[in-house]
């Protein structure tokens, strides 16, 4: 392209360099027609994905959606929602789950002896009333 | 500078084309089509790849015509779109063009042999011409990439250091440490 090259490369140098350009094997030429004409295609649907798009966001209702999500975001950045976890449901579901264990728990429920040891640690043995 | 009549510059068609003026691409395309798939497929050594990376450029040129300043050359501007497109699909499919690298190295190996002329009086000479040129060929496509863009630029399109450091945005110094970088490493490469 330029007729003088102010670079400090030597003459020798300069050969090299072209020897190992000149050495890439000769690429398969393209059909030139066809290659434009794929060229061509791909623009076109290019501009008609971006001609959609551009028609698509001109419309009332992506206006209005864009609009409502975009203050929905801002409202939630500015008052984010505080959920705090309930652990007194958590701890009453954890409670429930275990509540099968406990064969005799109509018996503790009524006596109310949960501070008795002794009759915890004999629960399975006091008679319930059904037996 | 002159295609199919059109007496128009580069820099003139580009201003058409940001008008959307589809014949004006087209002179263009028709202009740089040859240099943009060799300039591609130099650099990613696939065809394939080189005809839809020198597509992408082309459509990448329609896009963004109207953001070309007119400050420096046309091709210049068009080089720097196409070598940062061969930058971007080698680093998209970094493995496979790896793997495209190594099998296209394989074909290049055997057609760069094969398409030699049939033995003369030094068949011998001729080999190792072949083998040499080979050689040469797969230490450039060793380079860094930025080296790699920096010899084809330099020796295939002829372009100056300043030139390509604007091609390349990087500081023409940098260019001349790349060159250096990349002679040595094919003078190293052709050491007995």
């Amino acid at each position: 392209m330029t007729a003088e090259r102010p670079d400090d490369l030597t003459a020798a140098d300069r050969e090299l360099l072209a020897r190992a350009v000149a050495a890439a094997p000769s690429p398969p030429e393209p059909r030139w027609g066809e290659y434009r004409a794929e060229l061509r295609a791909r623009l076109e649907a290019r501009r008609s994905i971006g001609t959609r798009l551009r028609r698509w966001w001109a419309r009332p209702a992506p206006i209005a959606l864009s609009f409502g999500l975009a203050t929905a975001l801002l409202l939630f950045t500015l008052h984010p929602v505080e959920r705090r976890p309930d652990f007194a449901s958590v701890d009453e579901a954890m409670l429930g789950a275990s509540l099968d264990l406990l064969e005799n728990y109509h018996v503790v429920e009524r006596l109310d002896l949960l501070e008795n040891f002794e009759v915890i640690r004999r629960l399975d043995d006091v008679p319930s009333r059904e037996s | 500078m002159t295609d199919d009549g059109e007496a128009t510059s580069d820099e003139a068609l580009c201003r058409r084309i940001a008008a959307r003026d589809d014949a004006a691409f087209d002179v263009l395309v028709a202009r740089y089509q040859a240099r943009a798939y060799r300039l591609a497929w130099s650099f990613l050594r696939n065809a394939e790849d080189a005809r839809d990376v020198s597509q992408d450029a082309f459509i990448r040129v329609w896009e963004a015509a109207e953001r070309f300043r007119g400050d420096a050359r046309f091709s210049t501007w068009f080089y720097r779109i196409l070598v940062n497109a061969c930058l971007d699909h080698k680093r998209r499919g970094r493995w496979w063009a790896l793997r495209v690298a190594r099998d296209s190295d394989r074909e290049s190996d055997e057609s760069l042999v094969e398409r030699q002329p049939a033995p003369g009086p030094d068949p011998g000479d001729h080999a190792s011409k072949a083998q040499t040129m080979t050689r040469l060929w797969n230490a450039v496509h060793r380079l860094s990439a930025q080296q790699r863009a920096a010899v084809i630029l330099y020796a295939q399109e002829h372009l100056s250091t300043a030139e390509i450091a604007d091609v390349l945005k990087v500081a023409e110094p940098t260019v001349r440490v790349h060159l250096h970088r990349a002679v040595a490493a094919l003078r190293k490469e052709l050491a007995p």
